[in-house]
């Protein structure tokens, strides 16, 4: 479960997942404002804000992970990062409200509302996925500090 | 005993992102550059059907006076929604502007001919309100405004953005440019309206 191999493993998924995430997302800032408004969620003020920063911080957090630096402190920011994606597609699968993703940023494909409502379930299992392997790699990093006290 | 690294770890993380986010925002061209301050205006996109054309008006009247359709100004709305034979009708009578709220991108790719590029996502979007405003139109002339249809809230967005401006004849393509498309009418490429 703790094995060196298996965390590797793990840290590299994470890692390829928010990298690719995040670059989705850098390369179209206003498009993933969009996305961000259509949560309904966020103020209007602070929309271009986490537009511009949140995609950089899944950058230079898979990054960290990718190389092995600082591994506990990505997890860390994945794992607040995905409870807040959770909550969001959460809330608005309650509202019965249809919002695309925007989780890997790109051009809007044009869906039903059915469609939308299915991908956001999708979402919220993937995400919880994700959350169970960073889960793996904050109990793996502790367990090896552990060890090397 | 060791403390532990990994809450300073991530206030780089963060520092790093947030540097390299303001960085690469301050170098951006015009379509990926963000203001770090958003002005979204929550608007509510209705998901009934706009009004229909008058009636005796055809699929594609040759001017809103044929179509029978008045658009008077509606200053105590930010807009209304009308649907493609008015759009067809103003677009024929010739002095309608018409404006795509969608992103550049897809303007390029292809608009209502004589649309100007009008993006609400898009970081000059203000500064061509102020311009429209500083043209010196007349302000209770329609003025059509599209997007993509459907959910589509970016048009209804630029109308409120008008709105505030003081045009009070915004006219929302409530099926926007695919409902254009699917009615095989001529449709501009690249830059320019």
């Amino acid at each position: 479960m703790f094995s060196p191999w298996l965390t590797a493993r793990v840290q590299f998924v994470l890692a390829a997942v928010f990298v690719v995430a995040g670059v989705g997302k850098i390369m179209d800032p206003p498009g993933f404002a969009h996305e961000i408004h259509n949560y309904r969620l966020v103020p209007g003020v602070a929309i271009n804000v986490l537009a511009i920063v949140l995609p950089w911080i899944e950058v230079v957090a898979g990054l960290a992970l990718f190389v092995g630096l600082a591994r506990r402190s990505a997890a860390r920011i994945f794992g607040v990062l995905l409870l807040v994606f959770i909550g969001a597609l959460s809330i608005n699968l309650v509202r019965g409200r249809p919002v695309d993703c925007g989780c890997f940023g790109g051009p809007r494909v044009p869906k039903t509302d059915a469609e939308r409502l299915g991908d956001m379930r999708v979402g919220i299992a993937r995400d919880i996925g994700l959350l169970l392997l960073v889960g793996q790699v904050l109990a793996a990093t502790r367990r090896e500090e552990r060890d090397r006290r | 005993m060791r403390r532990d690294s990994s809450w300073r770890d991530t206030f780089v993380i963060l520092v790093v992102s947030g540097t390299a986010a303001v960085v690469l925002n301050a170098l951006a061209g015009p379509e990926r550059k963000l203001l770090w301050i958003g002005s979204y205006a929550e608007v509510a996109v209705s998901r009934a059907a706009p009004p229909p054309a008058a009636a005796g008006a055809s699929v594609t009247p040759a001017s809103p006076e044929e179509s029978g359709r008045v658009f008077a100004p509606h200053p105590d709305k930010p807009w209304v929604e009308i649907s493609g034979d008015d759009v067809v009708a103003l677009h024929k009578g010739g002095n309608v502007l018409f404006l795509d709220a969608r992103r550049t991108s897809l303007y390029r790719l292809g608009h209502i001919p004589g649309a100007r590029p009008f993006s609400v996502w898009e970081v000059g979007i203000d500064d061509k309100v102020k311009g429209l405003f500083a043209e010196g139109r007349d302000q209770s002339a329609p003025v059509v405004v599209y997007c993509t249809g459907g959910d589509c809230e970016d048009s209804h967005m630029v109308g409120q953005k008008l709105y505030f401006v003081g045009f009070d004849n915004v006219l929302v393509y409530k099926d926007g440019f695919p409902d254009w498309e699917k009615r095989g009418l001529p449709v501009d490429r690249g830059d320019a309206p």
